[in-house]
């Protein structure tokens, strides 16, 4: 007994497992539940938010991989594209058809054919380089765009405070 | 503030309850001595009563813990959430309903809504248990055994309550039961459907994993269509009814919206599914063993083996049908191109063949537009030739093209054109829809970058308007395509003959009939014609002239979708 979203998460898993993307750790919270996942997502080097681990929540709907999860940053997050909340916003991780803004084009959003190691890498990507057009987090979008300094200072603390430094 | 595990304080509670009951009843009968005026005293009594009816809520909570750890075990922390949030809609709603039934208000009513909460709650946490089945690996035997108990009794508590109201509402008129009535039959849908959900999982685990039984979900959706229907029916008998005997029953106003929104959607859903399967199983072939093993074997939208049952879209990508068919009742694209498989767009490789397709005979692609309406070509066909226009011309434009054999007739024999080039201006609608046109040729594009959202999106309907505006655009773009082949033609026949065209010197080309259409189109084009009026020698004209017409074949490549 197993439906379509819950082989294709088992797949997905063991995929992530042979073959892990570099320096991102991503698995089910529990053998019983694989449509709650946990991943670890490096700040990439050379980035504002370099040396951080930042912990985070997957949640998958039950028609997946018809639907896109929501994913949520469990620590404190300071940026553009990450509601104070800790919900994602990329386009990656949209439904496809119904955008409410008409900002965004259907082929940046999602499909069954995207994939977790793709959402990963797209958040990885999202901390290099923030999106400060139409921000999730207005406080962090303006810090970003007129005081590159104090972002990078605040992402800095973000970043040790996830490495329990500090 | 001390802090106590939720447990803890359930535990001190219950505890606390029975020793004040036991206290009360003890008290009691230690005043009266004789079991009936002790009953007597208590119920005379308002705090005894209290205690009595703390009891009385104690034991439910009680017996609600027991019996959901009979049939669920330990509830999954979402169950959990579920059942608040539609709890408190249900308490909403009756009390709602309370208003309505006022003066029949007493404790009958309050332990018949009591249960009927507590059937309601089970209903809940039987549909999200059978939904988990999907979703965990590991079904135990526990599971099966507590789902099915669980699901007999559910229907047949419903059953008797269905029955018990309808003969109370028969021997005793109307009254609440009535309300009770209609909900009991509204939870024996839902019994029903759960029960239909848990039977077709079990079929689904049963088979086996290399060929997964691909019928389940057409059943699902045509089992929920059925049972939404059955609801929205009883619904509305049930307004029917309560109008009649009672008044509007406003309390059901938010079920009922429900009911009929899940309908709607049910309903949406199966069109939109027999559509993508209709659409799949005219349009798209099925894939071939070879296609399959030609590209990466598996299936993107599930990652597993494609084997049998593959189909192909037109943009060559294979995935399993069973999947496809998922996917096409949400969206009506290629999952990984997102090509629109209802109005597929010839890939652009296909435009060299169709350009070859005879004239005046619609191209093959055009076969979802009504025949003989709009019957307009796919791809713009190019025909050195004489060519029947596949569509009617506007008055003035040439029927046909009598197109000169290059280096037999030469310049002299070219026909008069000024006005062909000229025409378009006249197609676009008065309306002022389009920006003014650019410059005139080379081709004249209108350009999308500048027109405003509204006009975008009325270019995109699909009123009959917008069709015709399209027609009409499309009508401009073959015509002047035509007069671009014209043009070129008409360069070609200069630039052929190289032993006429040195011994003529350009200036002389007044006196031949060529040289008002070369005015006409050189006076439009941007800049080249300063340097063709001055015959600084032959191979600089040339040069010219190549020139020319290399910018005018960039400019047509350009042009070509």
């Amino acid at each position: 007994m197993a439906g379509p979203a819950l082989k294709r998460l088992m797949a997905e898993y063991k995929q992530l497992l042979q073959d892990p993307p570099e320096g991102i750790m991503a698995g089910p919270v529990s053998d019983e539940n694989y449509f709650e996942w946990e991943a670890l997502i490096p700040g990439p080097e050379g980035t504002f938010f370099e040396g951080g681990i930042f912990p985070t929540k997957l949640t998958f709907p039950s028609d997946y991989p018809l639907s896109p999860p929501k994913m949520v940053f469990t620590c404190e997050m300071f940026h553009p594209n990450i509601y104070p909340d800790g919900r994602v916003c990329i386009s990656i991780l949209h439904p496809p058809g119904d955008d409410p803004m008409g900002y965004e084009t259907s082929a940046e959003r999602w499909s069954p054919v995207q994939s977790i190691e793709k959402i990963l890498l797209s958040v990885m990507s999202m901390l290099a380089e923030p999106n400060d057009e139409s921000p999730a987090n207005v406080d962090a979008a303006k810090t970003y765009r007129e005081n590159r300094d104090d972002f990078k200072r605040r992402a800095q603390i973000l970043a040790r405070k996830t490495l329990g430094i500090d | 503030m001390l802090q106590i595990s939720p447990r803890l304080r359930n535990t001190l509670i219950s505890i606390g309850s029975l020793i004040l009951t036991t206290a009360v009843v003890s008290n009691a009968f230690y005043q009266r001595k004789q079991f009936y005026p002790s009953i007597i005293y208590i119920t005379k009594s308002n705090a005894s009563m209290a205690a009595i009816y703390f009891q009385g809520l104690t034991l439910v909570f009680l017996t609600w813990k027991l019996l959901r750890w009979v049939f669920f075990g330990q509830l999954r922390p979402a169950e959990i959430e579920h059942l608040v949030d539609k709890s408190w809609f249900a308490m909403t709603d009756t009390c709602l309903a309370f208003t309505v039934f006022r003066d029949e208000f007493n404790s009958s009513f309050v332990t018949l809504f009591t249960i009927l909460l507590f059937l309601k709650c089970f209903h809940w946490l039987a549909e999200d248990r059978i939904d988990y089945m999907e979703r965990t690996p590991v079904i135990t035997k526990l599971f099966h055994f507590r789902a099915v108990s669980l699901l007999t009794t559910l229907s047949f508590l419903d059953i008797f309550f269905v029955a018990y109201a309808y003969n109370s509402l028969v021997t005793r008129g109307a009254s609440y039961q009535l309300v009770f009535g209609f909900e009991y039959a509204v939870l024996c849908t839902a019994v029903g459907f759960t029960a239909i959900k848990y039977i077709l999982h079990c079929i689904d685990s049963l088979h086996d994993q290399t060929a997964p039984w691909d019928r389940k979900a057409a059943i699902l959706l045509y089992t929920e269509l059925v049972i939404n229907f059955s609801r929205v029916t009883l619904y509305t008998v049930f307004l029917v009814l309560m109008f009649k005997m009672q008044s509007f029953p406003l309390f059901a106003v938010r079920p009922i919206y429900m009911a009929v929104k899940s309908f709607k959607k049910s309903l949406y859903d199966v069109i939109m599914s027999r559509r993508a399967i209709h659409t799949m199983n005219t349009l798209y072939p099925n894939a071939t063993l070879e296609e399959i093993r030609a590209g990466d074997s598996t299936c993107i939208i599930c990652r597993e083996e494609m084997t049998t049952s593959c189909k192909k879209l037109p943009c060559n990508h294979i995935f399993h049908a069973y999947c496809l068919r998922s996917w096409f009742q949400r969206q009506q694209t290629c999952p990984t191109c997102r090509l629109d498989i209802l109005r597929p767009r010839r890939p652009a490789t296909a435009a060299a063949p169709a350009a070859a397709a005879p004239a005046g005979q619609p191209a093959p692609g055009g076969g979802a537009f009504p025949p003989g309406q709009f019957a307009f070509p796919q791809q713009p066909h190019f025909h050195m030739g004489n060519m029947a226009f596949p569509f009617p011309l506007p008055p003035g434009f040439p029927q046909h093209f009598p197109m000169p054999q290059p280096g037999q007739a030469g310049p002299a024999q070219l026909p008069n054109l000024t006005g062909a080039p000229m025409m378009y201006p006249a197609f676009y609608p008065a309306g002022g829809m389009m920006p003014p046109p650019p410059p005139l040729p080379p081709m004249p594009v209108p350009n999308f970058a500048d027109m405003s959202e509204e006009d975008l999106r009325r270019l995109e309907g699909d009123s009959r308007r917008a069709l015709e505006m399209r027609v009409a655009h499309l009508r401009n773009i073959q015509a002047l395509l035509d007069a671009a082949v014209i043009q070129f033609t008409q360069y070609l026949s200069l630039m052929t003959p190289p032993v006429v065209l040195p011994a003529v010197p350009l200036t002389s080309t007044t006196t031949i009939p060529t040289g008002t259409s070369e005015a006409t189109v050189s006076s439009s084009s941007t800049n080249a014609t300063p340097s063709e009026e001055t015959p600084t020698g032959n191979s600089e004209s040339d040069e010219v002239r190549r020139r020319r017409l290399q910018r005018f074949q960039n400019g047509l490549a350009a042009e070509q979708p």
